[in-house]
């Protein structure tokens, strides 16, 4: 009984080793057939990507049907290249549809958005695909030591005036500038030089544009100016005439105003062959507050500045900042 | 010699005396044809308020031929009364600028801006006038115990009702029930509207609701549906989500014809926040509220708020 018992301990042991492997067996062989769809799909991923693009380029090309078909020229204007970089915050998605909204009541305009990201996020693609413009997508990733961060820091030697813009984290804080450089490198390499013609504008998502703007742009012949309101610590920053010539010789601001061009990004564009004729491009290495100075005098003098607007008389731009929501929770399945 | 130096003293001060007297006559006689010049003026200045309002009444009229003119026609689609309440603030004319600008791009709606104040301002006309749009501009002026004090928090004020009810009051004065198909909102002028909302309640019936972005302490404040029946049975909000109607007045629209037979209006004497809650509930009740915006799975309208501005100094010459 016990010879029988032993033999058929043993014949279930050995059974239990062979299903034992045979399952480890199994289990790899599993695995790896997991592992290799798990690879195809990685390269499902790209290609849908690629896909993406694919349709957004398809969809410019139905924009540019339509306006053909609408008889929608723009009659002679110059194409107006609206340079749009933007990031990822919870208002973004309510900032460009405004700003959308608005570039839909101006016919000569060729919107370029560079997303502050690694990849084109469906969100831009989506509202870009919905807003019927003329659009070039584009992204630019800042690097990370120049990124917006939320908890102050220590102050280094900012110089700035008063004890309020001193506080103000965005003083110290270069945005855009990776994201305008994307858009100046994608105009220099994709139009040429006396054979389109255009005007350069730098469109912060954040601002208030009335229309009119473009319609004043659309009449720089080297660089226009005209007033911004609500910025430079006054309720508009605004250039100077001499009574006599008409030109600019000084500006009106709460901030600098000694500056060599004392505008803010909104209150200027530049003619496009002067910037496709130009290597000049937004730097980090200046004063925070500097970059439009800085950038303006690779093109031009202060005298040669066209003041726009009705002798800048004439708001039509405002600088203003959108709070940040509070925002506890989320709601799943929504994209705001 | 001293009579005669007396004398010529005495003429001297006669002299004096009588000028003295005659400067003032002149001086009174001049000094009430100022006064007289001045109440002219203000007269004048009443003629050029009304002519003001002429010119306003007749440029709407040109705006109207105008869109016969380009058979801008809604093509059947209800006229959306966008109601939106404004008062100055250094933001006040880049905000109704993106809304104007916004509301250029729907074929079908009539604002109405209500002024807080206790004129019509020439900023709030012109902007009307160059929008192009179909407008009714009014004005009500807050009174001062609910006034807006800037040390205050928002959460202790009642903003908007003197003016949203001006609008109801105007629409109950002008619209005949039955007669205007019009769907009417509440159109804030600081919020971000995509245009799309307004296709969204050209679709209402009674009372339509949708999400609204970034309030309430979420993301989105929207209302939750019934998976059966498809209808409102609650609510997403970070902030008693158990109101009645936890509904931002940008997230709902009501019939036209339902705010005419009704008289109902906005109160001061309510908590903070429930303002919406009280009027939507003269009428509708929760389980007759029609969600859209794709079953309330879309945002359209965001609560947005734009922040103050530091202004030390004034740029003379220049409206902004």
């Amino acid at each position: 009984m016990e010879r029988s018992g032993n033999h058929c301990e043993m014949r279930i042991k050995r059974f239990a080793y062979w299903f034992t492997g045979l399952a480890i067996v199994v289990i790899i062989w599993k695995l790896c057939l997991i592992e290799s769809s798990v690879d195809n799909l990685q390269s499902i991923r790209k290609i849908l990507d690629f896909h993406k693009d694919q349709l957004e380029l398809t969809q410019q090309q139905l924009v540019f049907l339509e306006n053909l078909a609408k008889k929608k020229s723009a009659g002679g204007l110059p194409t107006i290249y609206a340079v749009t970089p933007t990031y990822w915050r919870h208002v973004q998605k309510a900032e460009l549809t405004r700003i959308s909204q608005t570039l839909r009541l101006v016919p000569n305009v060729h919107w370029i958005v560079i997303e502050d990201s690694e990849t084109k996020t469906d969100l831009v693609r989506n509202l870009i695909a919905e807003s019927g413009l003329v659009v070039t997508h584009l992204h630019a990733k800042t690097p990370p030591f120049e990124q917006l961060k939320d908890k102050k820091k220590e102050l280094e030697a900012v110089t700035c005036g008063d004890a309020e813009c001193l506080q103000d984290p965005r003083w110290k804080r270069h945005r855009g500038v990776e994201q305008r450089n994307a858009a100046l490198k994608w105009l220099r390499s994709n139009l040429q030089v006396n054979k389109n013609n255009g005007i350069v504008y730098f469109m912060d998502d954040d601002n208030t544009y009335n229309v009119k703007v473009f319609e004043e742009m659309a009449k720089v012949k080297k660089v226009g100016v005209w007033p911004v309101g609500l910025v430079g610590g006054l309720n508009a920053e605004t250039p100077i005439l001499d009574e006599k010539s008409g030109k600019v010789k000084g500006y009106k601001s709460g901030w600098k105003a000694d500056r060599p061009f004392a505008i803010d990004m909104a209150g200027f564009a530049i003619n496009l062959d002067l910037i496709l004729k130009s290597e000049a491009s937004f730097s980090y290495k200046m004063e925070k507050g500097y970059q439009e100075s800085e950038f303006l005098s690779y093109f031009i003098k202060k005298e040669e500045l066209e003041p726009l607007a009705d002798n800048c008389t004439k708001v039509y731009v405002w600088h203003t900042r959108t709070e940040k929501p509070v925002v506890n929770g989320v709601v799943p399945g929504l994209e705001v």
